[in-house]
């Protein structure tokens, strides 16, 4: 397994790290809006915390890709 | 070398104001919950701004730009695929349930979920983690005071006994998260300042890169070869990504312990979330200066390096600015100070005091005893500071010891969460199987600590499922409110633990 490992290329990790970051805001886009909301004054656009999470998502994807 | 002049006075006056600014805060303490949770009153943009203020230290500063002065870019790892992630699972998972919860520390939740001797081990990492890197802080603040105002050091160390002590003896949490948002402010002030005057002295990003990339071509790649002894890429992901990222952010108290003070459920959540967006920019501050080093002196070699930051200080900043980024550097550490004694105080106080020496007393006792502790906590990391000079590796010691208990702990913790068939033989065997695991790893295989971390953690994680498999399940009543499923299914529990926790218990 180790010399397996060994022979993974570089871009296998920028690979890896982006379909993490995409997991991470598909997972956050399938809470239920109720769930996100709960606790919030009102039900404002910018108060969907899942939107915030899928910012932060594009931003690392970018970096991740640039980089 | 000494300041003088006007950073003198910057420094002096930012010294000054910060424990008024946090003394104020002592008027709205009046109850147990006042002091360690702020009265459950925190928006979410104090949440975020204290998060953050409590993360970044002086080690970070100093770590982390001697950091990239070695590897480069890669170094931001720490505050991206390291972070970012991370303080979303924390945000839309853990966060709501510890709220709710109606909690004051992580290790009570635990103790809730699965029984009392996962508490106790927990409290007493927690206790001991933090009780020992206060020591470790205060020696760190004492020794930059000593260097940069020339006062004898047993003055610089009861000059910050004092600067914090005033506001986090009598302001708990409230006035340590309201500081910490000034603090953070002077930080990305002072940090910017330095970049952008860097930057432009050696021309630019531009220049930056073609003064470091002929000799040092991985410098500005973010993963290093798996060949890299240090942060190999599959480790930064399996390690740091995967389970000591998520440890930190989801079950570190200090962290944790200003998101349970919101004043609803969505300020707990949005407070971490969007303190992931000023997370990203710490690179900016600690990152790109260890790169401004290494352009302007190729020549730091072993521990100097360490020293970039202070490097770049001396030889690169003018008069006025050296007091503001100093100032900043004094910010970094006096937020985790203060985040640390109010933590350490919560911690021992709930924990093991009320849990083990007095039950049921009145809410004003706990308060007195809250406050004698930290005053306690003050005291003990005057008298530990001049002793973390005799052991110069006990930061790295207890960070060591917090890694090996981290994967395990996360795996419960994600387990306890998401999973309703968790038991609590599951969670206790799971915790000590894992902790055995990283011990066997880290310290007879001398394995990396990104590898330990993640290989304790799937032990952890199989150990907990095992034996939670072989076990009875626990009862429906005990796991209502502290599970996933549990709550989304029942709107009525939902309301119930939200009242139970506006109310307090």
């Amino acid at each position: 397994m180790g010399d397996w490992l060994a022979g993974l290329p570089l871009w296998w990790g920028k690979v890896i790290a982006v379909l993490f970051f995409l997991v991470i805001a598909i997972w956050a886009w399938r809470r239920p809006r109720s769930y996100i909301y709960k606790g919030a004054p009102d039900n404002h656009g910018w108060r969907d915390l899942r939107v915030w999470a899928s910012v932060l998502m594009a931003i690392q994807i970018l970096i991740y890709m640039t980089l | 070398m000494t300041i003088g002049g006007i950073d003198l006075f910057i420094v002096v006056a930012y010294l000054i104001a910060i424990p008024i600014f946090g003394f104020y805060f002592k008027r709205y303490v009046k109850t147990e919950e006042d002091y360690f949770l702020a009265g459950r009153m925190l928006p979410w943009w104090v949440i975020s701004m204290s998060i953050i203020g409590t993360n970044i230290g002086a080690y970070d500063y100093m770590g982390a730009a001697g950091g990239a002065y070695r590897f480069g870019v890669a170094q931001a790892n720490y505050e991206w695929i390291g972070a970012v992630p991370a303080m979303i699972l924390s945000a839309l998972l853990f966060v709501p349930y510890y709220w709710k919860a109606g909690v004051y520390t992580v290790p009570e939740f635990l103790g809730r979920r699965y029984n009392l001797a996962v508490r106790i081990i927990q409290a007493l990492l927690w206790g001991l983690f933090l009780a020992c890197v206060l020591g470790v802080f205060f020696w760190a603040a004492g020794l930059m005071l000593n260097e940069y105002l020339g006062i004898p050091i047993w003055v610089s160390l009861l000059l910050t006994a004092v600067i914090v002590g005033v506001y986090t003896i009598t302001g708990g949490l409230a006035a340590v998260a309201m500081t910490d948002v000034v603090q953070l402010l002077v930080m990305f002030i002072g940090g910017v300042a330095l970049t952008v005057l860097g930057l432009w002295t050696v021309g630019g990003w531009e220049g930056l890169v073609a003064s470091i990339a002929p000799t040092h071509p991985n410098h500005f790649k973010l993963f290093l070869p798996l060949d890299d002894p240090t942060i190999p890429w599959l480790g930064m992901i399996l390690g740091l990504a995967f389970v000591l990222s998520p440890a930190w952010w989801c079950c570190h108290q200090a962290i944790i312990q200003r998101t349970l003070g919101a004043r609803s459920e969505w300020d707990a959540k949005a407070g971490m979330l969007f303190a992931a967006f000023p997370k990203m920019f710490i690179p900016v501050l600690v990152v790109l200066p260890g790169l401004l080093a290494l352009s302007m002196n190729p020549n730091l070699t072993g521990p100097e390096m360490d020293r970039a930051f202070p490097w770049l200080i001396r030889n690169l900043l003018p008069a006025g600015l050296a007091g503001l980024v100093f100032a900043a550097f004094m910010a970094a550490l006096i937020s985790s100070v203060d985040s640390t004694l109010n933590s350490a105080a919560t911690v021992w106080t709930r924990d093991i005091y009320q849990r083990f020496f007095v039950k049921n007393a009145s809410d004003q006792h706990y308060l007195k005893v809250g406050r004698i502790l930290t005053l306690v906590f003050v005291l003990w990391a005057i008298a530990f500071a001049p002793v973390t000079k005799q052991f110069p590796g006990i930061y790295v010691a207890m960070q060591s010891l917090l890694s090996i208990f981290q994967g395990p702990t996360f795996a419960i913790t994600l387990l306890g969460i998401g999973w309703s068939r968790a038991t609590q033989w599951g969670g206790l065997i799971g915790l000590l199987a894992g902790v055995a695991i990283s011990s066997t790893l880290y310290f007879a295989a001398g394995m990396s600590f990104l590898y330990v971390a993640w290989w304790s953690f799937v032990g952890a994680l199989i150990v907990n499922i095992l034996v939670s498999l072989m076990t009875k399940p626990e009862p429906t009543s005990k796991l209502e409110g502290l599970v996933y499923g549990l709550v989304m299914k029942n709107g009525e529990i939902q309301e119930i633990l939200s009242d139970r926790a506006e109310g307090g218990e």
